[in-house]
């Protein structure tokens, strides 16, 4: 995935850092993953905007699925990833006093998290397959965009994670050199904004 | 006052240079200009396999039945190829390469902001166009480059359809990518004293061009990821008989598609501003004006997309539309007016470069106008779906793009490779791109307007004359190509001439350095002049004049006496 890319430079940061003009390196890391998230924005919006013109047309459709679905499960979910959020920003904040062990144990709570969130994701694509909706349903497949490109989003931001993780038992972080941490940081706050709309456009409206 | 920053010892360029060392540019490198030249090369490339797709179509259409094509599905294969691979596959990428090289040289940096990732956007380019190559042997994709449905859901069986769209997905990422890259990069790794509207208009138009990147392509993305799901998951996003809308493509196709067109001519704009002002020895007329009309088209060129949907919309919107495609006109025009302006009084070099520019500027205006006309409702339902269209959009794709790209192959390949293109040649590239050019694609109104359709390999008898006319236009034009392909083996090859930092006499920092610039471009820190189009002036002289002092003589006054012509060539007080 592009997004662990994106990082690389850090770990390499002799090649990458040419130390030009008045701006840093990891300002130019964290200024390039705004502009990514901002492309991601708009992937998101293609597709979220692909359901609400069909839940507009079939409105009645859309009501009887989620009252035979029931919305318990998604809210407990949507808990879980907000969760993950906060968890992420304490594990920067360890890592902004130095304690590279706190930082560690917030950013694996923080995978941890994300796999639930997708484990209890297919839990409920289940119960939606017991009911006939399907991808190749017309409900299915303007429901099923949106939200397996965020579980796809989950899984990369879960991978890139454990990649922090990694790094940081090899000593890659400091109180002075955050911008690897601060950069998936950025995110995953992004994944977990994204399934805020998601959550208020698909389930909630 | 400026100074040119002191080489370190030890540094100072020696001639003649090193080979050219070919292998570097086939192998991984994260040195913008090997990633430049990369990108130059391979769409270059796919330039010839798309302009001999090209000769196939004309070569088919010199008769008004089926001849060459087994079929009208192996026809709409042919255009569907042709298309693509010019649009993706040689203008977008050509025109990322000249970014790619010049960016960081025009802004005194080392390299780009993320040098990694460039290289990375780079290497998507090739698998993607094996792959939409490949595509034959699975029954190449036949629904256009537009890629409408149910055409290219229900009507496309081969799995060739599905390999074009997961390559496009492939060559939007690279897109997206490159154009982060940019943006971090321009507005990051400025020298310190270039403030925004000090930086070369070329800069500005990348930027725009970037803007539009991140932006837009998203959006193909999306569709393009639709769409896949259709093809091999039996969804039905785009198919009405399953509750699916075939509107929706439309809609976010050229919400991505219509924006991408600037994204093929903006950059080209930037290298105009460039030459203009370099050949006509003259500041640029309209800096600002020209700097702010490319953030504008960026921004208007959202607001238009439903003009290529105008027999399709809903009546209602048909004018909103009309309004605001025709508005796009305005900051297209300021720029136009603004190039004609710097030639006017100017010291005109009609060299190669110049000669492209000159061309894109009256063949550019042709496809301008004719724009003007299908944004109009009344004339685009007359002449929609055919041949006038065709012209429309060659003219301001090859006669204003490729031009461009010519004039700037002409114009920077002394810096890139070190060596001066013949010129002898190029004029005789350019008359013979030029005047073929015009008769290959202008009696394409004319068939449009009488009612010719595209996209078709059988038409109608009387249109048999204009389209012979036009395909023996397009193979001379087809065949000039190659003076150009010889050129450039040549003088790299055989002819030699030692091009030096700067033969044009230009102000920009890419022009500060050596040719081809060493690895980290500059020696020292690039200090940049005042003004990057401040030509004729006392100032800019002694700049220059300390520059030859510092970096060593160019082309013509590196020359032996008995090749120098030293009337033609020696540059007067002022240049």
């Amino acid at each position: 995935m592009s997004e662990a890319r994106l990082d690389m430079p850090v770990a390499d940061s002799h090649a990458a850092d040419h130390g030009h003009g008045s701006h840093s390196h990891a300002e130019n890391l964290k200024f390039g993953m705004w502009l990514f998230l901002g492309s991601e924005v708009i992937i998101f919006t293609v597709l979220i905007a692909a359901y609400l013109v069909f839940a507009v047309a079939h409105r009645d459709l859309v009501k009887e699925i989620h009252e035979q679905v029931g919305i318990l499960l998604v809210s407990g979910n949507t808990f879980i990833l907000i969760t993950s959020s906060w968890t992420m920003v304490m594990g920067l904040r360890e890592l902004q006093r130095g304690n590279i062990r706190g930082l560690r144990r917030w950013i694996s709570a923080t995978a941890l998290l994300g796999m639930l969130f997708f484990a209890i994701q297919m839990v409920e694509y289940r119960q939606l397959a017991a009911i006939g909706v399907t991808l190749t349903s017309e409900f299915g497949a303007h429901f099923y965009a949106p939200t397996m490109l965020h579980g796809a989003h989950v899984i990369a931001g879960v991978i890139w994670a454990l990649f922090v993780v990694r790094q940081a038992g090899r000593n890659r972080y400091s109180a002075t050199k955050t911008i690897g941490v601060e950069v998936f940081g950025l995110y995953w706050h992004f994944v977990d904004v994204i399934w805020i709309f998601i959550f208020t456009c698909i389930y909630l409206l | 006052m400026a100074t040119i920053a002191q080489p370190l010892p030890g540094t100072r360029i020696e001639q003649p240079k090193p080979g050219l060392q070919i292998g570097k540019y086939f192998r991984w490198s994260v040195d913008h200009k090997i990633i430049g030249v990369q990108y130059l090369a391979l769409a270059f490339t796919f330039f010839i396999v798309g302009g001999t797709l090209a000769m196939g179509i004309r070569w088919e259409l010199l008769t008004p039945a089926t001849d060459l094509m087994a079929s009208g599905t192996a026809y709409n294969q042919l255009f569907t190829m042709h298309g693509t691979i010019m649009i993706f596959l040689w203008i977008i990428p050509a025109l990322a390469g000249f970014g790619n090289y010049l960016v960081p040289l025009m802004l005194g940096a080392k390299d780009m902001a993320f040098p990694w990732l460039n290289a990375l956007a780079f290497w998507m380019i090739p698998p993607a166009g094996i792959l939409l190559i490949l595509g034959y042997f699975a029954g190449q994709a036949e629904a256009g480059w537009t890629a409408y449905p149910p055409l290219s859901i229900l009507y496309s069986p081969g799995n060739g359809q599905t390999m074009w769209a997961v390559a496009i997905h492939l060559l939007g990422l690279s897109s997206i990518l490159g154009g982060i890259n940019f943006i971090v990069t321009i507005r990051n790794m400025r020298p310190e004293g270039m403030g925004w509207f000090d930086m070369p208009l070329f800069v500005w138009a990348v930027l725009a061009t970037s803007i539009i990147i991140v932006l837009a392509t998203p959006f193909l993305a999306g569709a393009l990821t639709l769409l896949i799901l259709d093809r091999v998951a039996g969804t039905s996003f785009f198919n009405p008989a399953n509750g699916g809308s075939v509107l929706l493509w439309q809609n976010v196709f050229w919400f991505y598609s219509h924006p991408a067109v600037y994204i093929m001519v903006v950059p080209a704009f930037g290298m105009l501003s460039e030459m203009l002002s370099i050949h006509s020895r003259k500041p640029i007329f309209g800096y600002r004006a020209i700097a702010l009309s490319s953030l504008a088209i960026a921004l208007l060129g959202f607001l238009v997309w439903a003009h290529h949907m105008f027999t399709s919309l809903t009546p209602a919107l048909r004018v909103p539309f009309m309004i605001t495609s025709m508005i796009i006109a305005v900051p297209t025009g300021i720029k136009i007016f603004s190039w004609i302006a710097t030639t006017w009084g100017g010291r005109i070099r009609l060299n190669s470069a110049m000669l492209f520019s000159l061309g894109f500027l009256s063949m550019f205006v042709i496809g301008g106008i004719s724009g003007v006309m299908v944004a109009a409702i009344p004339f685009d339902i007359h002449v929609h779906d055919t041949y006038f269209v065709v012209s429309h959009f060659h003219f301001v794709l090859y006669g204003g793009t490729v031009l461009a790209i010519y004039g700037g192959i002409y114009h920077w390949f002394p810096k890139i490779t070190g060596y001066m293109l013949n010129e002898r040649l190029g004029k005789w590239h350019f008359w013979l791109t030029w005047v073929p050019f015009f008769f290959t694609f202008f009696p394409m109104h004319m068939a449009g307007m009488l009612g010719m359709p595209r996209r078709v390999a059988v038409y109608a008898p009387e249109f048999q004359a204009l389209n012979q006319v036009i395909s023996i236009s397009a193979f001379v034009l087809g065949l000039s190509t190659f003076i150009l392909i010889y050129n450039i083996v040549w003088s790299l090859w055989k002819r030699k001439v030692v091009a030096g930092p700067n033969p044009w006499r230009a102000l920009t920092l890419e022009w500060n350095t050596s040719s081809p610039p060493p690895a980290f471009n500059f020696y020292g820190d690039p200090v940049p002049f005042r003004d990057p189009y401040g030509y004729g002036t006392k100032e800019a002289w002694d700049y220059l004049k300390e520059q030859a002092q510092e970096l060593g003589p160019s082309y013509p006054a590196n020359q032996p006496p008995e090749k120098a012509h030293p009337v033609a060539l020696a540059p007067a007080a002022g240049d």
